[in-house]
């Protein structure tokens, strides 16, 4: 079987830590002290697998598959079996598994002859994630968006730039402080990482792995 | 900084936006003659004041409609084509 690769799979090889074959990607899931991350963590969740649909007609085919959709454009829904969809624009959707839900081959197969004006969308991001209490820090270092003036109970979806480069982000509500989704085209992961690795250990933070990043999502959408 | 409104993604820094020129309604090129085609590609409006100019969310690749002062660089409004 063909082994995937992260797009982030170059600037992480050398990092210690456990690793595991998830989602056919060897995924860097424990690191030797992840204890800094309670300050500030980065992760990288490219294992996760992701379905991407546009056009016209997406919404009411979407629906058809019982999948909820967010009403408002630039928001998300967490999908009942783990996992989120975001609504990006008016007619594109963004459709993540969780570590444990089976949604998107569900989709991917029964869009292998999409009806008429809907349209897949191969979703090859990197997707990264931050935790930590430094956060905010970080993101007003690298972005010109202020993301301390969201609701985040009205789930919303943020289209911008970071160090440059066309990111989608998610904040996500948790127990202590909002952890951050972040998705870019692959080609730009090896350079948004390093910039963001250097912050983080700036700020007294750390890369950690997935199993490590658990702890800061409870029930991770 | 400067901030520009997307309609659709709300206020955002400028350097997330580029602009591809004003709105200008473009003849049929079947059955416009050569002086009208020229006129369309060639002479611009350059008078200071008001214009509307199609500008992009880059991020999100949302195009909209600015309508913009050019001697002050005020953006007066910004709405959705379908909404013009």
């Amino acid at each position: 079987m063909t082994l995937l690769t992260s797009p982030l799979a170059d600037v992480l090889r050398s990092r210690p830590g456990t690793r595991q074959e998830l989602n056919q990607m060897s995924v860097l899931t424990q690191v030797p002290d992840p204890k800094p991350a309670e300050t500030l963590g980065l992760a990288d969740l490219s294992y996760l697998t992701r379905f991407g649909v546009k056009g016209p007609q997406s919404a009411s085919w979407l629906s058809a598959q019982s999948i909820p959709i967010p009403e408002q454009p630039n928001t998300w829904a967490a999908l009942p079996e783990g996992g989120l969809i975001a609504r990006l624009g008016r007619s594109e959707f963004l459709i993540e598994d969780g570590p444990d839900s089976q949604t998107v081959p569900r989709l991917a197969a029964a869009c292998n002859s999409p009806p008429a004006q809907v349209y897949p969308v191969l979703r090859q991001d990197a997707a990264i994630a931050l935790c930590g209490q430094a956060t905010q820090n970080l993101l007003r270092q690298t972005c010109s968006f202020n993301f301390q003036s969201l609701n985040l109970t009205e789930h919303p979806v943020i289209l911008t730039t970071m160090v440059g480069v066309t990111v989608t982000v998610i904040p996500q509500p948790k127990s202590h402080h909002p952890i951050y989704r972040i998705w870019c085209d692959n080609t730009f992961a090896p350079y948004l990482w390093q910039t963001l690795a250097e912050i983080t250990t700036e700020l007294g933070g750390t890369i950690i792995g997935t199993q490590d990043f658990i702890p800061y999502t409870g029930q991770m959408p | 900084m400067k901030i520009m409104t997307c309609p659709i993604n709300g206020p955002r820094p400028i350097s997330e936006f580029i602009t591809a020129g004003a709105v200008k309604p473009m003849p049929n090129p079947q059955t416009a003659d050569d002086l009208t085609w020229a006129d369309y590609v060639f002479n611009h409006d350059s008078v200071p004041g008001v214009k509307r100019e199609w500008w992009c969310h880059t991020p999100s690749n949302t195009w909209f409609i600015a309508e913009r002062h050019t001697r002050t660089d005020e953006i007066v409004r910004t709405y959705l084509w379908e909404a013009a």
